[in-house]
């Protein structure tokens, strides 16, 4: 075996023991690129090694993606299959846990119709409403981690063979993940300890309000009273714990719905479905987003902000210190799960009910009268720059410096 | 744009138009293992461009396949996911065509306990029964093609390193479908009508049984009263042709379901679920299999045999000239597919609703009736060889040649 299978194989293991920590007896769902095979397949074998009773690989191909956006009849797009919610939903019933092994290409939708990507979001966030409510109360393990492909890399690497290009990305996935300490395992409970220490710290002040200062943005964004900051680690009712994202840096939490004033400019582009926005600014008044400008995508960012309802507030407010791992290799990877993780950042959309004390528990009405906000969509955008300082305001209106020159101020 | 590249598109466009004929409109379901995307790739560019509303791939992995085989939980296999029924069962009420592309070595399966297999085979018969019950009575089109695997292209040529082979697989897989003709969508109407010319004549005949000779079979069949032979294209009730076999080289019927008796031996070996069955021998009493020897697979065909009540019985007779271009190749495929229009054969289990009079839109009580079989599996086997007699018997006894030594009499 070379290095890089081992690598590729410590790699699979560390999905399926940290990421869906994936329990005897369990159903697992993987989704995968085909491309993607060489990782899938080493993610089933370990799942099947750590006791799962079943996996379940749903593939899928972006050449094929691409051909059906360009060339299917145009109500293919906002129908949602049946038996792809059932399957889904089986899943969520029977308490199995999901691995999304993810490698979009960022390009992959660009020029596409923005109505077709809405209406395929669309359908999609109304038809697995079970399915959405359970990843998001943490009743069910999931992971989200990467896979590389060729269009990926190219991207990432412009300039490079496909092939150096391709191992040059998988380096840097490897090297994100923690995948080169003495024990990848146990390096990431002590990782996600770390975590947790300043989630913990965030929770006890009790913060009224951050305000965020950047050449710009000046944004203030108020919090629900009984906010939770939290991790990406997450756990199950029964006490399993699981990692959402691999790799993660991140402490956040949920902003009151309507408590953003201000101005706010994106420091990285974002990939949604395919299609990429870029060097955009969004404007907010008693949290509703009243102004949306991009040099890039300005249609697709229009587009999303007019999901629903909720699509005009923000669902999410992180906190990510500009020296990472990911931050440090100043490789711009053109994709969420690593960029979200080099730079604070917000969502547009759905807040999540853990991040609110009880919200696992609490109805849709509930939630909303405890400031958090709900939508089919939830997506992340960049914020942070090394000159981003970030106060946090008490109730009784100390200032305490949460941020400094992009990183943690304490 | 490459030599082979080339041929792989126009293989696809042929699959797409004359396989299975998509029309303006219609939905198109794949069946592709995942390491023959670029084959399955193009088929989808080629079905959009000839209209298609939207192209489903379901995605197949046999490593995944045999890791599932090996590790997951025995109760796994007994159930056929209702997703999947539905699935299947949605692109069928839609008027989909469905295109399944077969590629997968023979023996991926090999030393899987055959438990498994035999569970995994039942559940999924009785969950796709509908669509089994839509393809055999042709109420939507569908072709089976073949997309060349490195496991499948090792087992062919097993002394050639892994890329020549899969190329020379694929050369044969090209020749097969008649591909070099300069005009192959041409090529295979002529090859349709040849084939419809024997339809004709078996049909014209009415016969009462067919008299199987050669070394190791002596086997007698009747056929039902309003048999119907078939071959090459089909129709869906809607009129649109369609080809469900590509290649294909043979004409076929139904057999009476307690007509048939003697014994008959293999002269290919068959590659079942993953696993390979060679050189076996069945012995029938009135229609019934009584006997099952096998000199290798002895127990996955006896599973096989005991899938449900109707695959103790035939439910297809297939006529095959010995001399056919896929026979000629010499080559031994190791796949239903090209070994089934390389020689005679038949299959367990049920029968085609078309092989006789009025069957498509006959109850299935109806169809058992006129003596067509029922079951929830249908597996080709082989027979002919290049010294095999077929007599054909008439209503009043006389003896017409069908075949001698191997080819058409």
């Amino acid at each position: 075996m070379s290095e890089f299978e081992r690598d590729m194989s410590k790699y699979a293991e560390l999905i399926v023991k940290i990421g869906a920590n994936v329990q005897k007896g369990q159903e697992v769902y993987i989704s995968s690129q085909i491309e993607g095979a060489p990782l899938a397949r080493l993610v089933v074998e370990h799942a099947y090694k750590a006791g799962a009773s079943n996996v379940v690989v749903d593939w899928a191909d972006d050449t094929l993606t691409r051909l059906k956006y360009d060339h299917a009849s145009p109500d293919v797009f906002s129908k949602f299959p049946e038996w792809e919610k059932m399957r889904r939903n089986g899943v969520v019933e029977r308490e199995g846990c999901f691995i999304f092994l993810n490698s979009s290409n960022p390009d992959l939708l660009s020029g596409v119709d923005p109505k077709k990507i809405g209406d395929s979001q669309k359908a999609a966030g109304e038809a697995l409403v079970v399915y959405r409510q359970a990843t998001a109360a943490d009743k069910i393990a999931w992971t989200i981690a990467a896979s590389a492909t060729k269009a990926w890399a190219a991207k990432v690497f412009p300039g490079e063979s496909a092939e150096l290009s391709v191992r040059k990305l998988w380096q840097a996935i490897f090297d994100a993940v923690r995948l080169h300490a003495e024990d990848p395992v146990d390096n990431w409970r002590r990782h996600d300890a770390d975590l947790h220490a300043r989630a913990a710290w965030l929770n006890e002040k009790r913060f009224s309000k951050l305000h965020y200062r950047a050449p710009g943005t000046d944004l203030t964004i108020g919090l629900p009273k009984r906010h939770l900051w939290m991790t990406a680690g997450g756990t199950r009712p029964d006490g399993i714990g699981f990692m959402k994202n691999m790799p993660t840096e991140e402490v956040f939490t949920v902003p009151h719905r309507d408590g953003a004033n201000g101005y706010v400019s994106s420091s990285k582009p974002l990939n949604y479905g395919g299609a990429l926005i870029d060097r955009f600014k969004l404007t907010f008044e008693n949290g509703r987003i009243v102004g949306v400008e991009a040099e890039e995508g300005e249609a697709m960012l229009k587009q999303i902000v007019e999901t629903d309802e909720g699509s005009h507030y923000l669902g999410e407010v992180a906190l990510v210190p500009h020296r990472s791992p990911i931050s440090n290799s100043n490789i711009l990877f053109y994709n969420t799960l690593f960029d979200e993780n080099a730079s604070n950042h917000l969502a547009i959309g759905l807040g999540f009910p853990f991040t609110i004390e009880g919200g696992k528990t609490m109805s849709p009405e509930e939630l909303k009268a405890e400031g958090v906000n709900s939508s089919l969509t939830h997506v992340d955008f960049m914020i942070g720059t090394a000159d981003m300082d970030i106060d946090g305001i008490m109730e009784d209106g100390t200032v305490v410096p949460v941020f400094r020159g992009g990183n943690w101020a304490y | 744009m490459e030599r082979f590249e080339r041929q792989l598109s126009r293989y696809a466009e042929l699959i797409v138009k004359v396989g299975v004929n998509v029309q303006q409109g219609q939905d198109v379901f794949v069946a592709s293992q995942i390491e023959t995307a670029p084959l399955t790739r193009l088929v989808a560019a080629e079905a959009y461009k000839a209209g298609a509303a939207n192209v489903y791939v379901d995605w197949a992995d046999d490593t995944v396949s045999r890791l599932k085989y090996d590790y997951a939980d025995p109760e796994v296999f007994r159930n056929f996911p209702a997703w999947e029924t539905l699935k299947r069962n949605s692109f069928v009420e839609r008027g989909a065509c469905f295109i399944s592309f077969v590629s997968s070595g023979p023996d991926v399966m090999k030393d899987v306990d055959p438990q498994r297999i035999g569970d995994y085979q039942k559940a999924a018969g009785a969950g796709l029964a509908d669509y089994r019950r839509a393809v055999q009575s042709d109420k939507i089109a569908w072709t089976v093609a073949a997309a060349a695997s490195e496991a499948w292209a090792q087992k062919v040529f097993p002394g050639d390193p892994a890329d020549i082979a899969v190329e020379k697989l694929w050369l044969a897989i090209f020749d097969a479908v008649r591909l070099h003709a300069d005009d192959p969508v041409a090529a295979w109407q002529a090859h349709d009508r040849a084939l419809h010319d024997k339809v004709d004549w078996l049909n014209g005949l009415r016969l009462r049984k067919l008299h199987y000779k050669a070394a190791g079979t002596d086997l007698t069949v009747e056929l039902p009263d309003r048999h119907v032979w078939v071959g090459a294209s089909s129709r869906t009730p809607g009129g649109i042709p369609f080809m469900a076999n590509m290649p294909t080289e043979e004409v076929f019927t139904a057999p009476r379901r307690d007509g048939v008796n003697g014994y008959v031996t293999s002269t290919k070996p068959l590659s079942y679920a993953g696993n390979l069955i060679d050189r076996f021998k069945l012995t029938f009493e009135q229609g019934r299999i009584v006997g099952v020897e096998a000199e290798e697979g002895e127990d996955i065909l006896k599973r096989l045999v005991d899938t449900d009540e109707g695959s103790h019985y035939l439910g297809e007779m297939a006529l095959v000239p010995h001399r056919s271009p896929i026979s000629e190749s010499n080559i031994l495929f190791y796949n239903t597919l090209f070994d089934e229009n390389a020689s005679n054969h038949f299959a367990i289990g049920s029968g085609y609703a078309f092989n006789v009079e009025g069957g498509k839109t006959m109850s299935q009580e109806e169809l058992a009736a006129s003596g067509v079989n029922t079951s929830i599996t249908h597996v080709d086997f082989m027979v002919g060889s290049a010294e095999m007699d077929i007599d054909g018997i008439l209503e009043d006894g006389t003896i017409v040649p069908v075949f001698r030594h191997g080819n058409w009499a």
